[in-house]
């Protein structure tokens, strides 16, 4: 994630291959927008103290169910707290599922993905079986029913039922895209060479696939931030900690939307959308700067030849 | 040929291994099914009533596993799925199953195959008017509305459509439940009102992946040389559109629409949890909370048969449109 | 979304391992305001309230069940006996909680107890019908009973384990009940829970097979109603024609629809589409009582919430009389059930007498004597100073609750910030039931917060539950109901003394009861949890109100919500 802002800010302070890809970055708006969000959101969870003056947002301290005022931006919540300082805390917890979830999931689907293209055979055929097994086994009940029965719902156990479950789909995308890469030039000169495999599969074959990587990061950061606030509104988070989805699971609880406090439904959920947005953003800026067919055209005035019909 | 035998072996795998672990999860877990009766009927019974009611409900806790794991394999295929020891105690988990499943097969299953097909058809449409209006506006608003929570969306209708309005549309349940179900056009009414919202929320959030997915895959196939040759030889319009470019498009769609089907069944489980609508997905949530093995291991089972059965059929789908993998035996 | 715990408050739970004998009884039954000591009751038939409203009307019920009708209506089953008990079921006696255990005779016209209370006799109602219209007589009443001995599944009340009873039999319109030991605290649940089924129809052969696990989808019963018809939406119960009480049920027709969530269960009492709620809901006053001069709300309190603390010596911090006695003052009660509750369940107090219901066994004078009486923080910290913590130094404990219970979530976290203002640093951990069930019962918690479904017409049951060193198990094992493993020999025999005291002895019984309660603060009650009840007074009169409470009010109390139906009537119908 932090490679990310790096990004923006000095295309020359990355030296992988592919460096090309911060200048496109710059010229697609949605990668801009998309980034500007993101950014906002990481300043917000890192220091959430410039934003909001309450110092435990979860403490019972104002007044119940109080409208949005100078005081309480967007109002306080059926059991007294200030509605701003829970969303704005919140960020943090979010933020770090999504981020930390979607990097192990991402480094699992490309170690997976990437060995199995590249050892072939029967190794291939068992990995990809299993990736397609796990792909199709419907993962929410499976996490439904795993994050329940693990009596605790803490963070650790939502992390990893994320990883487990959402690492299949990258890994598939991986095994593709190595497939392709496998009989290039590149790839077997430095085979011919000499190099070890391990070698050419991470200091080759990986940095031409950055891009994708990255798509994959981002998809599985999206995924996991979804699931994760689906899981804590339905009830099966830690309704003691503080973020976007518990927020949700208390106001859905204390029907907020039907008892005249609909914003705090509203806020917390819109969060979840704009940093989801944010993501989905990003990864579709990059699916257009990997293709270039995708790049937006900009209209001319060039006659079409009129294809006549035979 | 070699392919349908290939599939299909990957179908009885991967349905032996969900049924597996369907079957251990349960047991590796924290707690069994006596502590869960016994909090059930507020403790009210002595263990020996309670291990009789067990035994009535078809439990045998004390039979080696190993026989336990081929009796419950065996269940699961004939349809004894036992009876139900959660909120709805004694009751058949058949029944439960049969009346929950048209109304997840009605409301999710169509709205989600509508979604897919609406959705591939305004993509090749945006792809072909490259450049134009439509294709400009279309696809960040898609990103967008791709990456909202489904839970989220439901909760936004309802708070337009339903408390704004005072219950112009309705926000829960299937029909009203002062009716009764019959086959009149009053009642087939109702139920299309209640399921108005739901619908339009699992519409509006899967419809954008979709679209997207599709315009890109079209995008790419337009800038193949054999469409260009197409153009050359002087075809229509439209049947390059169709013949050439939608029909290799929308391959890698379908195995995307068959990948995806896992997270549609999540999206499902939310609709139906915010709506409150009796389909399969809210009784596995319900299933989860009360502990009510029998249940949710026949939905656990139905839930990977779907998503099996839809994948086979996509990947036939693929064969019939995509001669190569006939021949080849695999993509 | 998850509902907040609604209790079958009038659930009574008898201990599993009830073993204790109780002396021989030689006593009057508690009852105090109505028509009934102990023995004869007036034979005058339907002595309920005469018929004196006309017929007709509908009653629609709101009580969220989370989960679709599954259309059964066995009474021996705990999932589905609330649909069941009270509307098509009867039980012989109809004792009322709320009055000081108030008798109404229904199905029995009178009893008389044997000698050291250790036999009963009761005498059969003549003229009543089944809904089928076949007569009702003594047999169908000693073939239920004998049925729950051969299905010990369906002896809900281990009536014949733990209670002791040995023989039913029935002779002429006598039915004459002997136990082992003196029964006058199981009258509540021979007399009032169990619904006497019909011996011809539970006899035939495919019933007969598996009684327990009978699905009973079109129950006969002597009750005011029959099922007709029950759909996964909606049950929907007509007026019995032949029912014994002549000219009555007045309403016609019940509808209770199957709700899946509160929120449409809520919004269709707010709006007068049902008029009999049994609901919790948010926001009472701006939701519901704002929205019509007619929606009134009243919840009786039947039993504690409270924080179970673990007095096992394995567990030094809490088995400190002095940590707890600091917990209990340092909790604002009225904050719990103002933001916890939403105002809606009382403030409990440390004898965990429940208040006003059982008012004449409650001592404010030694409630404030031993400080208790209204929170005290400067004490609290003292108290925790003397065992050597402080808010610099705190105490470090974890609560387990349930996973879904927000109400209970909320109080916790009132409780919490009270807590660490006397040097407590209090953990919340939501477990999913399952875990929660399994720890409490083996003693594996810090602190626990829980309150038993258990009530009865005094806080004997309830606190028998709790305190009774018979209830509990070493750590490790399952304790049935004394999950804090509290063990007081003294408290002990005041519970063996009870059944056979007299009514004045009884109240000072269970008054040193509530000493020991404050003396050794086995457990810390929090809020007093109530039968959940909205009323819609537009068309339907006849509710229970605080000045007359003929019954437990919610839908879900059995077999009151069968009494409630006989009072209610419709306006527009006169």
């Amino acid at each position: 994630m932090t490679g990310l802002l790096v990004d923006t800010s000095g295309r020359a302070v990355t030296r992988r291959r592919g460096s090309g890809l911060t200048a496109a970055i710059r010229r697609s708006r949605k990668a801009q927008v998309g980034l500007v969000i993101l950014l906002v959101f990481c300043i917000v969870a890192v220091v959430p103290g410039l934003f909001t003056s309450v110092r435990h947002p979860n403490a019972l301290q104002f007044t119940p169910r109080l409208g949005p005022s100078g005081e309480h931006w967007l109002g306080t919540t059926s059991l007294g707290q200030d509605i701003w300082a829970q969303l704005v805390y919140g960020t943090r917890q979010s933020l770090v599922i999504a981020v930390v979830a979607g990097l192990f999931a991402t480094v699992l689907s490309v170690l997976v993905g990437v060995t199995a293209a590249y050892l072939g055979g029967l190794p291939d055929d068992v990995l990809s079986m299993i990736t397609s097994v796990f792909l199709v086994i419907p993962t929410f009940p499976l996490i439904i029913i795993f994050a329940t029965y693990a009596g605790k719902s803490t963070l650790i156990v939502v992390l990893i039922v994320l990883v487990v479950t959402g690492w299949s789909y990258g890994a598939n995308q991986m095994r593709a895209q190595m497939l392709s890469l496998r009989n290039r030039e590149f790839l077997e000169s430095a085979r011919v060479r000499g190099e070890r495999r391990t070698y050419i599969i991470f200091a080759e074959a990986l940095p031409t696939m950055t891009s994708l990587i990255v798509a994959i990061f981002l998809g599985a950061a999206l995924y996991s931030l979804l699931t994760a606030a689906g899981l804590q509104f339905i009830g099966l988070g830690d309704p003691d900690s503080s973020s976007w989805g518990t927020m949700l699971y208390w106001s859905e609880s204390q029907s907020a939307l039907q008892t005249g406090m609909p914003l705090w439904s509203i806020a917390p959920g819109l969060c979840v959308a704009l940093l989801g947005v944010s993501f989905a953003l990003i990864n579709y800026a990059f699916d257009e700067i990997s293709n270039p067919a995708l790049r937006p055209v900009r209209r001319r005035h060039v006659k079409r030849a009129r294809v006549r019909n035979t | 040929m070699r392919y349908v035998v290939r599939r299909l072996g990957f179908f009885a795998l991967t349905l032996w291994v969900a049924l597996t672990l369907n079957f251990f999860i349960p047991r590796f877990m924290p707690g069994n099914p006596l502590d869960a009766l016994r909090a059930r009927t507020h403790d009210r019974l002595s263990p020996a009533a309670l291990e009789q009611m067990l035994t009535s409900y078809g439990f045998k806790p004390h039979q080696n596993i190993f026989v336990q794991y081929l009796e419950y394999l065996r269940n699961m295929f004939t349809g004894h799925w036992g009876i139900s020891i959660g909120a709805t105690l004694g009751e058949p988990v058949s029944t439960i199953v049969w009346q929950a499943l048209p109304w997840t097969l009605g409301l999710v299953g169509v709205t989600t195959v509508l979604a897919f097909l609406l959705g591939s058809l305004i993509g090749v449409v945006a792809a072909w008017r490259r450049g134009g209006r439509l294709d400009s506006v279309l696809p960040p608003v898609f990103v967008v509305t791709s990456a909202l929570p489904y839970f989220w969306v439901g909760l936004m209708l309802i708070l337009v459509f339903s408390v704004w309005t005072h219950g112009w549309l309705p926000s829960d349940f299937n029909y009203d439940p002062d009716l009764l179900p019959e086959f009149s056009l009053g009642f087939i009414e109702n139920v299309l009102k209640h399921a108005v919202l739901p619908a339009a929320t699992i519409l509006i959030a899967s419809i954008g992946a979709w679209i997207l997915t599709m315009r890109n895959n079209m995008i790419t196939t337009l800038a193949e040389d054999y469409v260009r040759m197409g153009r050359a030889k002087g075809l229509s319009n439209s049947r390059i559109m169709t013949d050439y470019a939608a029909r290799n498009a929308m391959l890698p769609n379908l195995s995307g629409f068959a990948m995806s089907l896992g997270f549609v069944i999540t999206g499902s489980i939310l609709v139906e949890y915010v709506f409150n609508y009796p389909g399969l997905g809210y009784q596995l949530y319900n299933a989860v909370q009360n502990t009510d093995y029998p249940l949710m291991q026949a939905l656990f089972m139905l839930f990977t048969v779907a998503v099996l059965v839809a994948l086979l059929v996509c990947d036939f789908a693929i064969a019939w449109l995509d001669p190569r993998v006939r021949a080849t035996g695999s993509r | 979304m998850r509902r907040t715990k609604t209790i079958a408050a009038a659930v009574v739970s008898l201990s599993l391992l009830a073993a204790a004998c109780t002396s021989a009884t030689k006593k009057a039954t508690s009852s105090s305001a109505a028509n009934n000591p102990s023995g004869s009751v007036s034979t005058q038939p339907g002595s309920t309230a005469k018929a004196s409203h006309k017929q007709g009307g509908t009653v629609t019920i709101v009580n969220v069940q989370g989960q679709t009708w599954s259309c059964q209506f066995n009474p021996f089953n705990p999932a589905v006996y609330a649909e069941s008990l009270g509307f098509v079921y009867e039980p012989l006696v109809f004792v009322n909680l709320l009055n000081n255990a108030a008798e109404t005779p229904m199905l029995a016209s009178s009893y008389t107890w044997g000698p050291d209370k250790k036999s009963i006799t009761f005498t059969i109602r003549d003229g009543v019908k089944w809904s089928d219209g076949q007569p009702f007589s003594a047999d169908d009443v000693a073939f239920t009973f004998n049925l729950m001995k051969r299905v010990p599944a369906t002896d809900l009340y281990s009536l014949w384990t733990g209670a002791g009873l040995q023989t039913v039999t029935a002779t002429g319109n006598k039915v004459l009940l002997s136990f082992a030991k003196p029964a006058q605290p199981y009258f509540w649940y021979f007399a009032d829970q169990v619904g006497i089924v019909p011996q011809h129809i539970w006899t035939t052969a495919a019933v007969a097979a598996h009684p327990d696990t009978w699905a009973d989808a079109n129950p006969v019963g002597t009750g005011p109603f029959k099922v007709s018809p029950c759909g996964p939406n909606n049950i929907q119960y007509v007026a019995n024609p032949n029912y014994w009480q002549a000219g009555k049920p007045y309403i016609q027709k019940i509808v209770y629809p199957g709700y899946l969530d509160n929120g449409p269960g809520n919004r269709d009492l707010a709006g007068g589409k049902g008029q009999w709620g049994s609901q919790f809901i948010p926001n009472i006053k701006q939701f519901y009582l704002s929205k019509s001069p007619d929606n009134h709300t009243w919840s009786p309190p039947v039993t504690n919430v409270e924080i179970f603390p673990n007095l096992d010596p394995s567990h030094p911090q809490t088995s400190k009389l002095a940590v707890r006695q600091a917990i209990s003052m340092a909790i604002d009660r009225n904050k719990v059930s103002q933001i916890g509750e939403d105002g809606q369940q009382p403030p409990a107090n440390q004898t965990g007498i429940i208040l006003p219901t059982f008012n004449m066994y409650y001592d404010a004078s030694a409630v404030a004597a031993a400080g208790y009486d209204k929170p005290n923080v400067d004490k609290a910290k003292s108290l925790m100073a003397s065992a050597g913590y402080s808010p610099s130094n705190p105490l470090k404990l974890t609560i387990i609750t349930i996973t879904g219970y927000t109400d209970w979530d909320a109080s916790l976290a009132v409780i919490k910030q009270n807590l660490a203002s006397i040097g407590i640093d209090l953990t919340v951990q939501d477990l999913a039931q399952q875990t929660f069930n399994s720890r409490l019962y083996t003693g594996d918690f810090d602190l626990a917060y829980y309150g038993e479904p258990t009530s009865g017409p005094s806080p004997y049951y309830e606190l028998r539950q709790i305190l009774y060193s018979k209830n509990t198990a070493p750590i490790g094992k399952s304790a049935s109901t004394n999950y804090e493993r509290y063990i007081n020999p003294a408290v002990d025999a005041l519970f063996d003394q009870y059944p056979s005291a007299d009514s004045a002895t009884q109240v000072s019984l269970i008054k040193q009861i509530g000493q020991a309660m404050l003396n050794d603060v086995p457990i810390i009650p929090t809020t007093e949890s109530v039968d959940w009840f909205q009323y819609n007074t537009k068309d339907i009169a006849g509710w229970p109100t605080p000045a007359d409470p003929y019954a437990q009010p919610a839908a879900f109390n059995f077999p009151d919500a069968g009494q409630v139906l006989l009072h209610l009537y419709s306006k527009s119908a006169q």
